[in-house]
C-alpha cells in the first residue's frame, strides 16, 4: 500500500540526506517565484529543473507520468480556456491593444463560430501549466525524500507540537491498519449478498455507512488498547524527551538555504528590474 | 532463580470503574527475580488486569477502586507515576499490530527511551543489543508491516527490552501467531529469562509450551488466586483444571485417564519428556495394545461439491501465493486446512468466494465453474465465517443482521422473516434478536455470524481460524457448532494451526506449504506424518507425539490422535477407541 512508506524514494541522494528544513525552504522559494513568473519560457525553466531535480533525487519516473496524465485535461482545458479567453489580463500584460490570432473558427459556425484564439493567450496559458507542474512537483522532491523520523523531528525543531507531530507519525502508521479493516468489513458484506458493482451512488454510500459502524467501534477498541500501549512505553505526550534522530544542520543544509535566499533575491531583482520572466520579457 | 521477590502484590483486590463486581480478589503474591511466573486461567479470569497492576496502569490510567497494595523493584504502583513504573516493568501485549507505533523498527526501540529522556548515544547503543536479543539484528530500518507476526511481537519483546526492567509482562504474547510466530516467541521468552536472568510475567492458554518452560504458574479463577505452584504440581490437576476450564497438557491429559481407569502411576507427567520416560515404568506393568478398531469417518462418494484444478494465483506485487493446487471436496466432508501464514491457505478459500479470481487455472462449485457464478450465487452456497465476528457485523440489531444477506439476496419478505426465524432458533439466539449484537459476548457475536450465513442455507461453510485468541471454553464452543452443522449434513471446512484442538472434529487434513498441497489425508494418518509437518512448522499433538513413542518401542503402529486414545491402549487392551 502506497501510504506504508513515507518516504517513496528509496535512492540515497543529495536531497535524501539533507534537512527537512532547507528543503522548507525550497518549497516555499520555488512556489514563490513558479506565482510570479508570468513567462513561459522562465516558467519552463523553472519547471525543467524541478523535474530533473526530481528524477536526480530519485522520484519515480512513473510519479512523474501519472502527474501528467492525470493533470493532461486540465493542462488542455487551460490552454483552450487561456487562448480563447483571456484576452484582457494578456491584453494588460504585453502592453498591446491586439493580440496575434492564431486561428478562427468560421463565423457560420454556430455557438463557437467568431471565436480566436491567440498566440499571446496561448503562451499564458502554456505557463500557467508550468506553473501548476512546478507546484505538484515541488512538494513531493521536498516530501518523497524526506524520511518521516526526519520530517517528525524536522517538525517538532520548526516548533510544532510534540503531540501534534506524535499524532502525524501514529496516522501513519495506523492508516493502512484501518484500510486493511475497512477492505474485510466489505467482503463480509460482499459474502453476505451484497452485490456492490449493481449499486447505484446512493445505494454505495449507505453501504459505507454500515461499514463505518464496525469500524467505529473496532477503532475505538483499538484506541483504548494504543493509550494503554502508550502508557506502558512511558509516554506523557510533554515535549520534554529526547529523539534518537537528530535534526541538526549541516553545511548542505545551510548552503542549501543560502542558495535558494539568494534565488529569490535573484530572482525578484530579474523580475522586477531586468524584466526577466515577465510576459512578454526577455526570457 | 532466587527468592528475592522483585515484585510484591498483597491483598490486590480491584474494580473498574464501571464493573459491577471486583475483577481482582485479594491477591497476593511474590514474583521472584529471574523467575517465569505464568497466569493461567480462562477468559474473564483477570489475567489481563492482574498484568496492567504490575506498572501502575491498574489503577492510575483506569481508575476505579484499588484496595490492598502492589510494588514493584521496591516502588509502590500508586505512588509512583506510569511512566516511572515504566522504567521497571516492559510490557508486551496480546495484538502484535496495535503495540507497534513506530514507523521503523528502531523508532520502536528508541520510543520509550526518548520518553524517558536518554540521551541520544545511550539510546543508539541499546538498539542494537535489544535487536540481538531478540534476533532481529539488521532490521533497524524496517517498517514494522514488513515484519511477520512473529518478529512482530519479538520487536515489541526488544522495545520492552531496550528499557532494561527488572520484570517483563507478557500477556497472550502467542495468541494471535501462527505455530512458527509462537514458536518464536517461546523461545526468545525462554531464552531471555534462561540465559539474561530476565524476570517473566507471561499470561498464555499455550498449555504445552508453560509447563515446558514456567517455574511457577498463578491459576486465576474470577479475579482470585486459585492455586500457586509448581507447573507439575498445577497442571497434574486436571480435574481442577477442567473446573476452571483449562486445558491441561495432552501428556497430563493421558496419564491422569490411565490413573482413572485404576492403573497408578507414581506421578502425572505434565511435559512429553517426562511422558515419554513414564512410558518406561508404564509398559513394564501394563503392556500397551494397539487399538483393534478406530473410529473412521463414514465414506465420501459422489461427485465433489467444490473443485480445484490447477489453481495458481500471483498477486499484483508478483507473489505466487498458489503454485498449482487441485482439490475436491465432496458433500458432507469435514476438511481441515493447515498451514504456516503465507502457505496459501487464504489465498485458496477466497477463490471459492470468487474473492480472488484464479491467474490460472479452475474453480468448480457444485460443477459451475466460479467464473460463471457472481459471488452473491457463490454467497448463497458457501457460508465464509471469518476469524473476527466483529468485522462481520454492521446491522442494529440482531434479527437485522440476520436478515441482511436474505434481503440482498433479494427473497420475498415473508420467506426472509421465516428463514431468519429459523435460523436464530437453531444458534439459540431468538430471545436475544431484538439487542445489539455488538452488545453480545465474544462468543455469541460468533453465534449472530453464523446464524446470519446460516440464514442463506449454504451447502458449505468456511471457518476461518475460528479458534485464534479464543481459550479453550471459547475454541470448543465454535467447534462444537462446526460439528453440529456437519452432522446436520453441510460440508465443513476450516482453517486453524490448532492441531490439538481437531481430531474430535475433523476427518479429513489439507496441509499446505509454500502455495501448494503438501499432504491431503484423513486426519490419522496425516496427523502421523510427523516429519512433513514439522517441516512446515506445525507441532503435532503430544498425543500423537506419545503414541509414536509407543510406535517405536513396540514395532506395532499405535495410530492415536487423543489422550484417552492413547489411555485406552493401557487400560482397555488395546480394545478401546473413544475419542
Amino acid at each position: 500500500m502506497s501510504m506504508m512508506r513515507f518516504q517513496t524514494v528509496e535512492r540515497d541522494s543529495f536531497f535524501t540526506r539533507l534537512d527537512f528544513r532547507p528543503k522548507l525552504v525550497m518549497m516555499a522559494v520555488i512556489t514563490i517565484i513558479a506565482f510570479v513568473l508570468e513567462s513561459p519560457l522562465a516558467g519552463g525553466l523553472l519547471a525543467a529543473a524541478v523535474i530533473v531535480a526530481s528524477l536526480l533525487a530519485g522520484v519515480k519516473v512513473s510519479y512523474i507520468r501519472m502527474v501528467l496524465t492525470v493533470m493532461f485535461p486540465f493542462y488542455i482545458l487551460l490552454l483552450l480556456t487561456h487562448g480563447f479567453f483571456n484576452i484582457d489580463q494578456v491584453k494588460s500584460l504585453t502592453g498591446r491593444t491586439e493580440l496575434t490570432t492564431l486561428f478562427m473558427f468560421p463565423r457560420s459556425w454556430p455557438l463557437i463560430g467568431g471565436g480566436r484564439m491567440s498566440v499571446e493567450g496561448l503562451l499564458y496559458g502554456l505557463n500557467v501549466i508550468f506553473k501548476t507542474l512546478t507546484l505538484t512537483l515541488v512538494v513531493p522532491l521536498g516530501i518523497f525524500t524526506t524520511d518521516v523520523d526526519k520530517f517528525i523531528v524536522g517538525m517538532v525543531r520548526a516548533r510544532v507540537p510534540y503531540k501534534l507531530a506524535f499524532i502525524f507519525s501514529a496516522t501513519l502508521r495506523f492508516v493502512p491498519l484501518l484500510f486493511g479493516e475497512i477492505q474485510a468489513i466489505i467482503e463480509a458484506q460482499r459474502l453476505r449478498g451484497l452485490a456492490m458493482e449493481k449499486m447505484g451512488p446512493i445505494q454505495r454510500v449507505r453501504v459505507y455507512a454500515k461499514v463505518a459502524v464496525p469500524l467505529i467501534l473496532g477503532a475505538m477498541v483499538k484506541s483504548q488498547m494504543l493509550e494503554v500501549v502508550l502508557q506502558s512505553k512511558a509516554f506523557t505526550g510533554s515535549p520534554d524527551r529526547t529523539y534518537l534522530h537528530e535534526s541538526v544542520l549541516g553545511p548542505a543544509d545551510y548552503a542549501m538555504m543560502a542558495f535558494f535566499a539568494l534565488l529569490f533575491v535573484a530572482a525578484v531583482v530579474a523580475y522586477f528590474w531586468l524584466g526577466i520572466g515577465k510576459f512578454g520579457g526577455p526570457i | 532463580m532466587s527468592k528475592e521477590p522483585i515484585a510484591v502484590l498483597n491483598q490486590v483486590s480491584y474494580m473498574y470503574p464501571r464493573s459491577p463486581e471486583p475483577v481482582l480478589r485479594d491477591i497476593s503474591l511474590e514474583v521472584y527475580r529471574g523467575e517465569f511466573l505464568g497466569l493461567i486461567g480462562p477468559t474473564g479470569a483477570g489475567k489481563s488486569t492482574l498484568c496492567l497492576t504490575f506498572n501502575g496502569i491498574v489503577p492510575q490510567f483506569f481508575g476505579g477502586r484499588f484496595f490492598g497494595s502492589a510494588t514493584v523493584a521496591g516502588l509502590d504502583t500508586l505512588d509512583h507515576a506510569i511512566s516511572q513504573m515504566a522504567q521497571h516493568v516492559g510490557a508486551v501485549f496480546e495484538d502484535p499490530e496495535t503495540q507497534l507505533i513506530a514507523t521503523s523498527v528502531e523508532n520502536e526501540i528508541a520510543f520509550a527511551l526518548e520518553n524517558l529522556r536518554l540521551p541520544r548515544e545511550e539510546i543508539m547503543a541499546r538498539i542494537k543489543p535489544a535487536l540481538a536479543a531478540v534476533r532481529l539484528e539488521g532490521t533497524e530500518k524496517k517498517h514494522p508491516h514488513e515484519l511477520s507476526g512473529g518478529q512482530k511481537q519479538r520487536l515489541a519483546i526488544a522495545a520492552a527490552l531496550a528499557v532494561r526492567p527488572d520484570l517483563l509482562i507478557l500477556d497472550e504474547p502467542t495468541s494471535q501467531l501462527d505455530p512458527v510466530g509462537a514458536q518464536e516467541v517461546f523461545a526468545t521468552v525462554r531464552e531471555l529469562n534462561k540465559e539474561l536472568g530476565m524476570t517473566i510475567v507471561m499470561a498464555s492458554h499455550a498449555a504445552e509450551e508453560m509447563a515446558e518452560y514456567a517455574d511457577r504458574l498463578a491459576l486465576l479463577s474470577h479475579g482470585s488466586l486459585e492455586a500457586l505452584g509448581t507447573p507439575d504440581e498445577l497442571y497434574a490437576q486436571v480435574e481442577r483444571l477442567h473446573a476452571h476450564a483449562l486445558r491441561p497438557p495432552q501428556v497430563a491429559s493421558a496419564f491422569y485417564l490411565i490413573n482413572q481407569a485404576g492403573i497408578a502411576t507414581p506421578t502425572t507427567p505434565v511435559r512429553l519428556e517426562a511422558g515419554i520416560a513414564a512410558l518406561d515404568a508404564l509398559q513394564a506393568q501394563h503392556p500397551a495394545e494397539p487399538p483393534a478398531a478406530l473410529p473412521v469417518p463414514a465414506p465420501h462418494d459422489g461427485a465433489p461439491l467444490l473443485s480445484v484444478r490447477n489453481l495458481k494465483h500471483t498477486y499484483d506485487d508478483g507473489t505466487q501465493a498458489l503454485t498449482g493446487v487441485s482439490l475436491d471436496i465432496r458433500e458432507g466432508e469435514y476438511v481441515l486446512i493447515v498451514g504456516q501464514n503465507g502457505a496459501g491457505k487464504s489465498t485458496l478459500v477466497k477463490h471459492f468466494l470468487k474473492l480472488l479470481t484464479p491467474t490460472e487455472g479452475t474453480v468448480t462449485v457444485g460443477g459451475a465453474d466460479t467464473s460463471t457464478l457472481t459471488m452473491s450465487e457463490l454467497a448463497r452456497r458457501i457460508g465464509y465465517v471469518a476469524q473476527n465476528p466483529d468485522n462481520q457485523i454492521f446491522n442494529a440489531s440482531v434479527e437485522e443482521e440476520v436478515a441482511f444477506a436474505l434481503r440482498n439476496l433479494g427473497y420475498p419478505a415473508p420467506e426472509v422473516q421465516a428463514r431468519t426465524r429459523e435460523s436464530l432458533e437453531a444458534m439459540g439466539l431468538w430471545e436475544q434478536r431484538a439487542i445489539h449484537p455488538l452488545a453480545l459476548p465474544k462468543g455469541d457475536r460468533a453465534r449472530v455470524v453464523i446464524a446470519a450465513i446460516l440464514a442463506m442455507k449454504p451447502e458449505i461453510i468456511i471457518f476461518d481460524e475460528p479458534t485464534t485468541g479464543q481459550d479453550y471454553r471459547g475454541a470448543r464452543y465454535i467447534l462444537d457448532i462446526s460439528r453440529d452443522l456437519h452432522r446436520a449434513g453441510k460440508t465443513v471446512i476450516v482453517i486453524t494451526h490448532h492441531l490439538y484442538l481437531m481430531p474430535e472434529y475433523a476427518e479429513r487434513v489439507v496441509v499446505m506449504g509454500k502455495g501448494t498441497i503438501l499432504l491431503d489425508a484423513a486426519i490419522r494418518p496425516a496427523y502421523h506424518q510427523l516429519d512433513l509437518l514439522r517441516s512446515t512448522f506445525l507441532t503435532p499433538p503430544q498425543a500423537v507425539l506419545l503414541a509414536q513413542e509407543l510406535s517405536r518401542r513396540d514395532g506395532r503402529e499405535f495410530p492415536l490422535l487423543t489422550p484417552a486414545e492413547v489411555a485406552a491402549c493401557f487400560t482397555a487392551g488395546g480394545k478401546g477407541g473413544a475419542a
